[in-house]
């Protein structure tokens, strides 16, 4: 996982089918000291963060884990979704 | 996912026939300073993308200049799976793939910060 700060979200209707109706967030990936890194994600949102949020975003099949838990969450298109909004870091 | 441009377009004649009829694409990453330039130097405009290219697989017949986003991994293969062979295993060898042309990107000024 990787933790970012929320900096806008991101609309469009030409889509595979598997991102219909889910909300699509732009993360802007933090360094060690909380710092913007430049790299930038687009992470599906279930649970409503918003724009100026620290949250860490999960990859992968731990990605999928947070839409559906797993096994059998394997026909989900999602590589990065929002996993935590995050309170305090230290 | 990410957020990028397409910038060109990739043939090939030799390669596995699961990818036979498929449109490869080399798409740009939006890095933060490019759609949020005043977070990383103040002052900056808007800019083009910048970061490295990116080849993937397209189904959604995006093309040059087009804002897409691009998964990675399994859920590439999910994508371009459903549109070459509905049902089936996803089991064509690719690793990115256009998943949505873009119509708006909203950036939060302050969160940019």
């Amino acid at each position: 996982m990787i933790r970012g700060k929320v900096v806008g979200q991101v609309w469009a209707t030409r889509k595979a089918r598997g991102l219909d109706g889910q909300k699509l967030l732009l993360v802007a990936a933090q360094d060690a000291q909380g710092a913007p890194n430049g790299r930038l994600i687009v992470a599906v949102d279930v649970l409503d963060a918003h724009s100026g949020e620290d949250v860490t975003v999960a990859f992968g099949s731990g990605a999928r884990n947070v839409l559906r838990p797993g096994p059998e969450n394997r026909d989900l298109l999602c590589d990065a979704a929002v996993a935590a909004i995050v309170e305090g870091a230290g | 996912m990410f957020l990028g441009r397409v910038a060109g377009t990739v043939w090939s004649t030799v390669k596995w026939p699961q990818t036979k009829g498929l449109k490869l694409l080399l798409v740009r990453p939006y890095r933060l300073g490019d759609v949020a330039p005043g977070a990383v130097r103040p002052g900056a405009e808007a800019s083009e993308p910048t970061d490295d290219l990116v080849v993937c697989a397209d189904t959604l017949d995006a093309g040059p200049g087009d804002d897409v986003l691009v998964a990675f991994g399994h859920a590439a293969r999910v994508a371009v799976s459903e549109k070459l062979a509905p049902g089936a295993k996803p089991d064509v060898p690719i690793d990115a793939a256009v998943v949505a042309v873009v119509d708006r990107v909203e950036i939060d000024g302050e969160a940019g910060r």
